[in-house]
């Protein structure tokens, strides 16, 4: 376990320093992406103008889990770029290399690549959250948990979804209705959606995952909450390592020459 | 003309030649348009009245069927132009007996007519069946007039921001950010109607409201005034916005330098 963390370190090490040499590049997606965030979010500081609150709802609520839905969005960019192409490697054969390396394939394809925009997403959830109003201490650490555990699901969910392509064939198009899907749902109000619905976002499109639940550990600590963060984070992390590899015994490539910098 | 109208047809049919593909890309529209049901039908109840500032839900609904339909449907031509001047080729498109411009709003309106269609009509049928049948008939021509200047205003500002690849590294913060103020201040994800006074008239101001809002606004509630307000301001703002497109084109070409082939 140790050994593989230290792999990870070095792969996040090297990520970081090979996105630094194109810096500029770096700096501008990274403000561009705060200020991409911070204009989105205007858009429900007017709604919240003129309809104040929504089945209890609040403009508060909304920092909180854009805040969260943000920095996990930008967590998983940095730290595991691969994830949001993942069906593309897969379709493309580009496996082959991960595979012929004596490391747990799944982690080193995701660990393999940083989207350098995403460390402006992971800023700007910080900058929600302070926005807030309801900034503590104790808040961040909750913030902070709500994120790591919100990341894990999203990523689960990646790679649950683009797992699909070792049995379609494909993976563009399901990958980005995914993220769209679990995007749009985790920052709009919960309170929008019957039981039905929100079943959904439990247990299909794990929205409440990355959204609503963990804006509500922020606000007042909670067991059974973070029990709940806990189990849906375990649970879909274990679907997706599973799939992944059941999916796995299925790949085959056409030994393509494929150069991975 | 000739050519150009060849270069439409080529784009055409090439998006018409996997339906299934076409369909399934365009199917996103059908979660945003649920959420926007649950959101707006929840926020009109939540108000006690059947209309807000002159739009009824059915009327917001089809309004924002419209927008959203622009929104997904227009052709990302921002990347393809900024791609082609950042890897060169560029330079195979400049030395073919046509004008690039115009090359590539014909390329860019055959690939974004099949892909609004299915999007108008993916997204109508949900509409219709959550919200009511789509507005009278005699409204659509002046809104497809009003659509026509809108995307010709969305191809000046994404060329614009494609052929500022001549002079910056990264173009990709200047779409995201373009595009939100397109969400904002043209009216896409809450009509401008919904807006304060004061956001209003600046949004009003802007060619943003002309992209979105104007064709939007006269598909679910024509009157004469609007529609020569509307196309008054997408003349200006095109005949601006297409000169100085003209001019970075220009300029650009002049700073071009290819090595080699």
């Amino acid at each position: 376990m140790f050994r593989e963390f230290k792999f990870l370190l070095s792969l996040w090490k090297t990520n970081l320093a090979a996105a630094m040499e194109y810096r500029a590049a770096f700096i501008s997606q990274s403000i561009g992406m705060i200020l991409n965030d911070a204009v989105y979010f205007v858009v429900w500081i007017i709604f919240f103008d003129r309809f104040p609150s929504i089945i209890g709802w609040q403009l508060t609520d909304m920092f909180i889990v854009f805040g969260i839905s943000a920095s996990a969005f930008g967590l998983a960019g940095l730290l595991f770029g691969n994830a949001f192409n993942l069906g593309d490697i897969i379709v493309k054969g580009r496996l082959d290399y991960y595979l012929s390396l004596p490391r747990p394939t799944l982690l080193h394809v995701l660990a393999s690549r940083v989207v350098p925009s995403s460390f402006g997403d992971f800023l700007y959830g910080f900058i929600s959250y302070i926005a807030s109003g309801q900034f503590s201490l104790g808040g961040l650490g909750r913030f902070l948990v709500g994120v790591a555990l919100a990341t894990t699901v999203f990523l689960a969910f990646l790679v649950l979804v683009q797992s699909l392509a070792f049995w379609l064939g494909t993976g563009s198009i399901f990958t980005s209705m995914a993220i769209n899907a679990i995007i749009t749902f985790a920052i709009y109000p919960i309170t929008l959606f019957n039981q039905t619905a929100k079943v959904i976002l439990f247990l299909v499109v794990p929205a409440a995952f990355m959204g609503a639940v963990p804006a509500g550990f922020v606000k007042g600590f909670s067991w059974s909450v973070l029990g709940l963060m806990l189990f849906g984070a375990a649970g879909f992390l274990t679907l997706a390592i599973l799939v992944f590899h059941a999916g796995l015994r299925r790949y085959e490539s056409g030994s393509a020459i494929q150069t991975e910098v | 003309m000739k050519k150009y109208l060849a270069v439409f047809k080529i784009n055409l049919l090439n998006c018409l030649t996997y339906p299934a593909e076409l369909m399934m890309r365009s199917a996103t529209i059908l979660l945003f348009m649920w959420i926007f049901f649950q959101l707006w039908h929840i926020t009109f109840a939540a108000s006690g009245s059947d209309i807000i500032n002159g739009l009824s839900l059915h009327d917001t609904m089809w309004y924002l069927l419209l927008a959203e339909t622009l929104e997904l449907g227009r052709p990302r031509l921002a990347r393809v132009i900024s791609e082609q001047v950042k890897d060169g080729s560029i330079a195979y498109l400049l030395n073919k007996p046509y004008n690039f411009l115009i090359y590539q709003l014909s390329s860019g309106l055959g690939e974004s007519l099949p892909r609004m269609g299915m999007l108008f009509v993916l997204g109508g049928a949900l509409v219709w069946a959550m919200a009511g049948p789509p507005p009278d008939m005699v409204n659509w021509p002046v809104a497809l007039v009003a659509l026509a200047g809108a995307w010709l205003l969305h191809f000046c500002v994404n060329s614009l921001i494609g052929l500022s690849a001549f002079a910056v590294e990264e173009v990709a913060p200047f779409e995201w950010i373009y595009q939100k103020f397109v969400f904002i201040l043209g009216g896409m994800l809450i009509p401008l109607d919904f807006y304060p006074a004061w956001l209003q008239t600046i949004a009003k101001s802007l060619p943003f409201a002309y992209m979105m809002y104007g064709p939007a606004r006269l598909f679910v509630l024509p009157d004469p005034a609007l529609f020569a307000q509307i196309l008054v301001g997408q003349l200006l703002w095109l005949a601006l916005l297409g000169g100085l497109l003209t001019l970075v084109f220009t300029r650009g070409m002049k700073r071009l330098a290819i090595n080699g082939g």
